[in-house]
């Protein structure tokens, strides 16, 4: 894992969303299209290949909570709005260390899941599911597996938290793609296995698009 | 087994550790009381089987034996050792008990890891590499091993069964195992081996697992667990042995969210409950919060034939009855089906009218109805597809205002229990559906102690005809969910 062994090269704990989702994307985890760009130049280019609306997302490892520093934006439609965008990050970045911009195609979906992977002390890499974005930290609905999972675990996990209505067609939304999910649980798990140096990991939000996950935003600790 | 951590042990003879012909106590004294002189008195009342051999340097006799000043100097070879001597002396000890050929020993002494000192840890290590040279070692620090088909019996447990039966029981606390043999010896439990293996220096939970799950003695496999050595171990046994077994595990020290710093928000969810719930539930474990469930559910998964119960009829009469087993049924993954027309009609020509009403649950209006009729009625219920198991309520107290209506001479015979029993074994064998008693008893004061002797009694009875009793509906539906959703699940697991 490039990404992981260049972070822990440089002594970093985190590697940034960007890197995250590249590392999940080669376990055939459903990622945002997405673009990182550090100069001004490249924005139309990166723009164009994610298409509008778009969303812009400050990006750097030392950036973990990004919404909390104003550098999200979404529902971009235009270029003009881009660079606009583009200047105004880089400028609230300026103190951080090789800053850059992460251009990314908008996902749309009312429905958010998290999943993760920690590692506990006795038992070692375990998977967790839930209802994601703001109602993770609220709600703690969630679920764990040790890794690794069968079919079965991901299969029982998704079942097993309150809130697991969210994933059946509800209001006129299409039911979760649950062949995906199961497989984004047991191919995270399959992560905590076969890399010592991945420490944790939050896939939140992962949101259902239309039925099919994406895994919007991710955070990967390495150590 | 192998003991894969040293890698000397050939085979561990767990034979010679439950069964031993000829058990040595190092450590008994002639004067005062001593853990030793305690093990021996217990082994000597519960009726021990082998030939025993007290061990002190000082020599001398206790209750007409022998003492031997030495391990040594015992005649031939030995099976199984308790010592009891100092915490400074018992690797010696075990050292010359695997001379004389021991497979195992229980070492009851305490001053070892668990008094937290340099020095205690270093003896526990000590006890470590003795273990590893071919003695398997129970303990320090325990109670030892109850076996009631060898008379093997752990601290005080002088007035323990002989009698054996399905139940197995690992846990690190003495007083835990105590305990709950203490529950099962009035509720009906009988043991195969229990084992109190306190600082678990040598043999512990993962490989006392992992051999239970092959002793054909063992159906059902309690635990009562603080922490584990290696969780990713323990959680492949676990896995296993569920496959093949109820395991059942009360898991103790559970606290919130771990204190450990983290960046994730999965990892400040993880804590160890959350996690430990989660591993338990995907080995298909049977959770328990207390002593008290364990006893339960175990009794229900001894008695209950293997296999998921869906549609329950329950039968009684008096009180919101009804409300509370619909309730209890759904929140323990069961239903009570609704009975047919027709045998709801054949239910209603045996009962008393007016009151009674044959839906589901059955309501037998008075609660003294005689076990005659209430045969027709379960014989009826059970004709029921949809009914996989039958639950009778019984209020005997009731019999308490009878037999002071019919001048009785006393409460025994005013209460129809043998009728009952054999009722209820008849409607088992008849119908080859579980029928299972509920035995609430409202009436526990001082001046109704004869009520409680007379249920205690019924319930002896009923467990000697293989009836499974309960002290209350809610428990019996609990234990009942407990052994269904067990089975549910290994099947959908293994097919089996």
């Amino acid at each position: 894992m490039d990404f992981v062994d260049k972070a822990v090269k440089e002594g970093r704990s985190t590697l940034s969303e960007y890197e995250s989702k590249q590392v999940l994307a080669k376990y055939s985890i459903p990622i945002t299209k997405e673009v990182v760009v550090d100069k001004k130049d490249d924005v139309a280019k990166a723009a164009k290949q994610v298409g509008y609306p778009l969303v812009m997302k400050g990006s750097s490892s030392e950036l973990a909570h990004k919404t909390e520093k104003g550098l999200i934006r979404v529902d971009i439609r235009n270029e003009d709005e881009a660079l606009k965008t583009f200047d105004e990050f880089m400028k609230n970045m300026k103190d951080i260390k090789n800053p850059a911009i992460l251009i990314q195609e908008m996902v749309k979906g009312q429905r958010e899941l998290v999943v993760g992977m920690t590692r506990d002390p006795q038992f070692g890499p375990c998977v967790m599911f839930g209802l994601g974005g703001i109602f993770t930290e609220i709600l703690k609905d969630v679920s764990f597996r040790k890794a690794p999972l069968e079919k079965r675990d991901a299969l029982e996990m998704m079942r097993e938290i309150k809130g697991h209505k969210i994933l059946d067609a509800i209001r006129g939304m299409e039911a979760a793609n649950i062949e995906v999910l199961a497989n984004i649980l047991i191919n995270v798990g399959k992560i905590g296995v076969e890399n010592d140096k991945i420490k944790e990991i939050d896939i939140n939000p992962i949101i259902l698009s239309k039925g099919q996950p994406i895994a919007v935003d991710a955070l990967v600790v390495v150590g | 087994m192998n003991n894969d951590k040293s890698g000397n042990h050939t085979v561990t003879d767990y034979e010679k550790i439950f069964h031993p012909k000829k058990l040595a106590i190092v450590g008994v004294s002639a004067e005062g009381y001593g853990f030793g002189s305690g093990m021996l008195s217990s082994l000597l009342t519960i009726g021990y089987e082998g030939e025993i051999f007290p061990v002190n340097p000082k020599g001398g006799e206790i209750a007409g034996r022998k003492i031997y000043k030495t391990i040594e100097e015992i005649p031939g070879q030995i099976d199984f050792a308790v010592i009891a001597v100092a915490a400074p002396l018992v690797a010696r000890s075990l050292e010359d008990c695997l001379k004389k050929g021991a497979a195992g020993a229980e070492v009851l002494s305490s001053g070892f890891r668990e008094i937290g000192t340099p020095e205690g840890r270093s003896l526990e290590d000590d006890i470590k590499k003795v273990a590893r040279k071919g003695i398997r070692v129970v303990g320090p620090n325990c109670f030892g091993i109850y076996c009631p088909q060898s008379g093997l019996t752990i601290l005080p447990g002088a007035e323990f069964p002989r009698e054996g039966g399905p139940v197995a029981f690992l846990a690190q606390s003495g007083g835990m195992a105590n305990d709950f043999i203490n529950i099962g010896k009035w509720l009906g439990l009988r043991y195969s081996k229990v084992v109190s293996f306190g600082n678990g220096a040598d043999l512990r939970e993962t490989e006392l697992l992992q051999y239970l799950g092959d002793d054909p003695e063992t159906k059902v496999i309690c635990m009562y667990i603080e922490g584990v050595e290696d969780g990713a171990a323990f959680f492949d046994v676990l896995k296993q042995v569920t496959a093949k077994k109820p395991v059942i595990v009360y898991k103790g020290g559970l606290s919130e969210a771990g204190q450990r710093a983290v960046a994730s928000h999965t990892a400040s969810m993880g804590g160890s409950k959350a996690i430990w719930e989660a591993i338990l539930y995907q080995a298909n474990v049977v959770q328990v919060a207390t002593t008290w469930e364990m006893a339960q559910v175990s009794l229900a998964f001894a008695m209950l034939p293997e296999r998921a119960y869906k549609g329950i009829a329950v039968a009684g009469g008096g009180g919101a009855l009804g409300v509370a087993a619909c309730d209890a049924a759904e929140a323990n993954g069961m239903e009570l089906p609704q009975l047919k027309a027709e045998t709801q009609e054949k239910i209603m020509a045996v009962l008393p009218k007016p009151g009674s009403s044959a839906g589901n649950p059955i309501d037998v209006a008075n609660p003294g109805v005689p076990p005659f009729i209430l045969k027709q009625v379960l014989l009826h219920a059970a004709e029921e597809e949809k009914v996989d198991l039958q639950i009778l309520m019984q209020l005997l107290y009731v019999y308490k205002a009878i037999q002071r209506r019919e001048n009785a001479k006393s409460l025994r015979e005013a209460t129809p229990t043998i009728e009952l029993a054999d009722m209820m074994e008849d409607v088992q064998k008849k119908t080859g559906k579980p029928a299972v008693l509920v035995l609430p008893n409202n009436r526990q004061g001082l001046n109704d102690l004869d009520v409680e002797e007379i249920r205690r009694e019924a319930r002896e009875l009923f467990l000697k005809k293989n009836v499974l009793a309960f002290e209350n509906l809610t428990d019996a539906f609990h234990a009942i969910g407990q052994v269904s959703n067990y089975y549910r699940r290994r099947m959908e697991r293994t097919g089996a």
